[in-house]
């Protein structure tokens, strides 16, 4: 009697127990699919595509406001934002990748490098679908689309190009009497320009540098003197930053550092970043691509762009690359996808809104040598530099291989920074960063 | 004993207690149970498994036996400096967190007045975020327009003499030290915390008979102080040594590893591999080094505190 009794409670609370449990692992499960089925199953309804990115709040708005525009000409795709700070947001696509579940995978989404994802085959291949509705793809800068391809196909189209100019402040160069840089300026002419540009107060300290750029485009002072990381950046053999061009490149850029005319870049990111330092005049150059365009005009400062100075016996090198929207291999709608896609990288679509928002260089030159990029009618002035700049913009500044991040990070960064600081002399160093990589490419079965 | 029997069975029959109530127990340990097994103990088995497999998170793992841990050992140079940035931490962190907490414990173990804002103060870094913490400080060591060297390039041009910061985060010998400090300021309140009630349960007689036998401040602090804390002193060493093997957010957010990987940590690898490279399986390999390590040290830690640590305090046993 008194064993069943207590039989019977065992098992009632065996029960509670359980059911917490199953409570409590259902909540980790995605509630999302349920929601998402139902949609599918309505036949009537419009179709919706989830559309991923990261960005700050101001940048999310202005991605609203092109869904939103598409949205208008488009009734029966709806287009919902998946928007992440770009801390988390490439842990969190690959998670949602991992799930293999179709229903919480973007259709359309932000990313970059793309060769990272296309060789793990979670991209559309985008070839059928430009073939079978006749997208221009010729109207992308020279090299620009191959940042997006993959064994020789397309897995995503560019937003932007990411390359770099030279801005100035004005009111300095006013100031200390220096004419504003041109399309005829050297490396020479830059560090003579510097020369007059920074202020050292009498203890030695530097109150002003003449220029700031982030560590990690030092490869376009490399890249203008003909010199490349590797020997092919696709399928690599060798390291080729021990190249006499190489050296003679990192060899100005630490001068530049030396005569503290150059800003060192780990002291500039501590400082808040290059948009921070030209606009509070700490540094009256920055080398940065279009994004600071509308935080400078917001701030209404007085300034101008130009081409990067090169050497004399060189040539402009602008890094053909940018982040890129893509087509999810496990998208449910990719007719509606594409449909979005080629909007979005279109003249009349995305591209004008993206322009006209002022924080990049467009994909399509089209679109860049249309009134909406060219005559905006804000600052900066010498929009021409872009094009300038577009139009010598060429592959290589990073490699098309998934090791790369590799590379870059454990070998290249790290002994470019020992370089700098002065730790190495400029040749030993990268002689002894090409004996890591030749390693590791060795290591790892390069070339495959 | 009877009372509390007596109120017990005067109790209604549902709130007395029965044989089987453990299952009210395990009801209630079910919540942090469930997390427990889903945070912690499924990745922790299966980060080992991982650790056999080539994984870049989008593609199906591919099973490589032991050649995460065999490359890691004989070929990984990068691996070999993290190991000694992660020694240097420990060695200096350590020691110096230990000694700092000491002293400030008993500095306000002198029954000073105004006892609780001194503990606030030093205790304060304890529960500041450390990111905020780590990005004032960048601003702090900048050399260019940093506070701290600021008050040295006045030093400087006030005496004329050639005195210059140092550039803290950008010189390989000068982030280390920064990234010391920034722990211990962090740290060293909560050392000095538990040294604090460490300290009140020493018995004043040890002192007063110390005293009539005509021992020093100093030989006070030596031969009664020290042993009675050293418990104390045992435990902040091995939880210590824990987080210090495990030092990343420091330097993650202060100087991103660098420069040129002066402040690459362990931890800052093993995110560095998984995340960064894409590489799960040689991150988790990573993983498991450092567990060993941390297992070893602390086994040899306990060994060796027979020979120094006196469980004497807190009277009967």
């Amino acid at each position: 009697m008194q064993n069943r009794q207590w039989q019977n409670r065992f098992s009632f609370k065996a029960l509670i127990v359980l059911a917490l449990a199953a409570l409590l692992l259902s909540a980790c499960a995605p509630i999302a699919p349920a929601a998402d089925s139902g949609m599918e199953m309505a036949d009537e309804g419009p179709v919706t595509i989830t559309w991923a990115m990261w960005g700050s709040p101001a940048e999310v708005a202005t991605h609203q406001s092109v869904a939103d525009a598409f949205m208008e000409e488009q009734s029966d795709i709806v287009i919902e934002i998946l928007a992440e700070p770009w801390g988390d947001y490439f842990t969190k696509i690959k998670t949602l990748w991992a799930s293999g579940d179709s229903s919480v995978v973007p259709d359309v989404l932000f990313l970059s490098p793309i060769v990272n994802y296309a060789s793990e085959g979670v991209l559309e291949n985008l070839d059928p679908w430009i073939e079978a509705s006749g997208y221009n793809v010729d109207d992308y800068w020279p090299s620009l689309l191959e940042y997006a391809m993959y064994d020789g196909s397309v897995y995503g189209f560019p937003r932007d190009i990411g390359l770099e100019v030279l801005y100035y402040n004005k009111d300095i160069f006013d100031e200390v009497g220096v004419p504003y840089p041109d399309d005829t300026w050297t490396w020479d002419d830059l560090a003579a320009a510097a020369e007059q540009l920074t202020v050292v107060e009498d203890s030695g300290r530097v109150s002003r540098y003449a220029l700031g750029m982030e560590g990690g485009k030092w490869m376009i002072w490399v890249m203008q003197k003909g010199g490349m990381a590797l020997d092919d950046m696709r399928n690599p053999s060798s390291c080729a930053l021990n190249e006499p061009g190489v050296v003679e490149a990192v060899q100005f850029f630490k001068d530049m550092i030396d005569n503290n005319y150059f800003m060192p870049p780990a002291n500039m990111s501590q400082a808040g970043g290059d948009a921070a330092v030209f606009q509070s005049g700490q540094v009256a150059m920055i080398i940065q691509n279009a994004s600071r365009v509308s935080a400078f005009n917001a701030a209404g400062m007085n300034y101008d762009v130009s081409v990067i100075p090169i050497p004399a016996d060189g040539h402009r090198a602008s890094a053909a690359g940018g982040a890129a929207w893509v087509m999810s291999a496990l998208s449910d709608n990719k007719e509606e996808a594409w449909t979005f896609l080629s909007w979005l990288q279109s003249t009349n679509g995305g591209q004008r809104i993206y322009t006209a928002s002022g924080e990049i260089l467009p994909a399509l030159q089209s679109t860049a040598k249309s009134d909406a990029f060219l005559n905006s009618g804000q600052p900066p002035a010498n929009r021409q530099a872009f094009i300038t700049e577009g139009e010598n913009a060429r592959m290589g500044r990073i490699g098309y291989f998934v090791e790369w991040s590799q590379i870059g990070g454990s070998f290249i960064n790290p002994g470019r920074d020992q370089i700098l600081i002065g730790e190495v002399g400029v040749a030993d160093g990268l002689n002894s960063i090409c004996e890591q990589v030749d390693a590791f490419l060795e290591e790892n079965g390069f070339p495959k | 004993m009877t009372a509390s029997t007596s109120s017990h069975s005067s109790l209604p029959r549902w709130r007395r207690y029965q044989p089987d109530q453990q299952w009210e127990a395990y009801l209630f340990l079910l919540p942090s149970f469930a997390g427990f097994l889903i945070f912690v103990a499924i990745p922790v088995v299966a980060s080992l498994a991982l650790s056999l497999f080539e994984w870049s998170l989008l593609s199906p793992p591919e099973f490589v036996g032991f050649k995460n841990y065999t490359q890691l050992l004989s070929s990984d140079l990068v691996f070999r400096k993290v190991l000694f940035n992660t020694f240097y931490f420990i060695v200096t962190i350590v020691p110096l967190q230990l000694a700092f907490g000491l002293l400030l414990a008993v500095a306000l173990n002198q029954g000073l007045r105004g006892l609780e804002v001194y503990r606030l103060i030093y205790f304060m870094p304890v529960v500041t975020t450390i990111v905020a913490a780590a990005l004032v400080f960048q601003w702090f060591f900048n050399r260019d327009f940093g506070i701290l060297a600021a008050a040295i390039w006045e030093l400087g041009s006030k005496t004329g003499l050639p005195i210059r910061p140092p550039d803290w985060l950008n010189d390989p010998d000068w982030a280390k030290p920064a990234v010391v400090i920034l722990t211990l300021w962090k740290n060293t309140g909560f050392t000095m915390v538990i040294y604090l009630a460490a300290l009140q349960g020493v018995p004043a007689e040890l002192y007063d008979a110390a005293k009539v036998d005509g021992a020093s401040a100093w030989q006070r602090f030596r031969s009664v102080t020290f042993p009675m804390v050293s418990p104390t002193t045992f435990f902040l060493m091995v939880i210590q040594m824990i987080g210090a093997f495990q030092l990343f957010s420091e330097a993650f957010v202060m100087t991103q590893g660098g420069p040129a990987q002066a402040t690459l940590t362990i931890v800052y690898y093993i995110y560095q591999m998984a995340f960064e490279f894409q590489r799960m399986g040689r991150g988790a390999a990573v993983a498991w080094v450092l567990f060993i390590f941390i297992f070893i040290f602390t086994l040899v830690q306990t060994r060796l505190q027979r020979r120094w640590v006196h469980y004497e305090a807190g009277g009967e046993s």
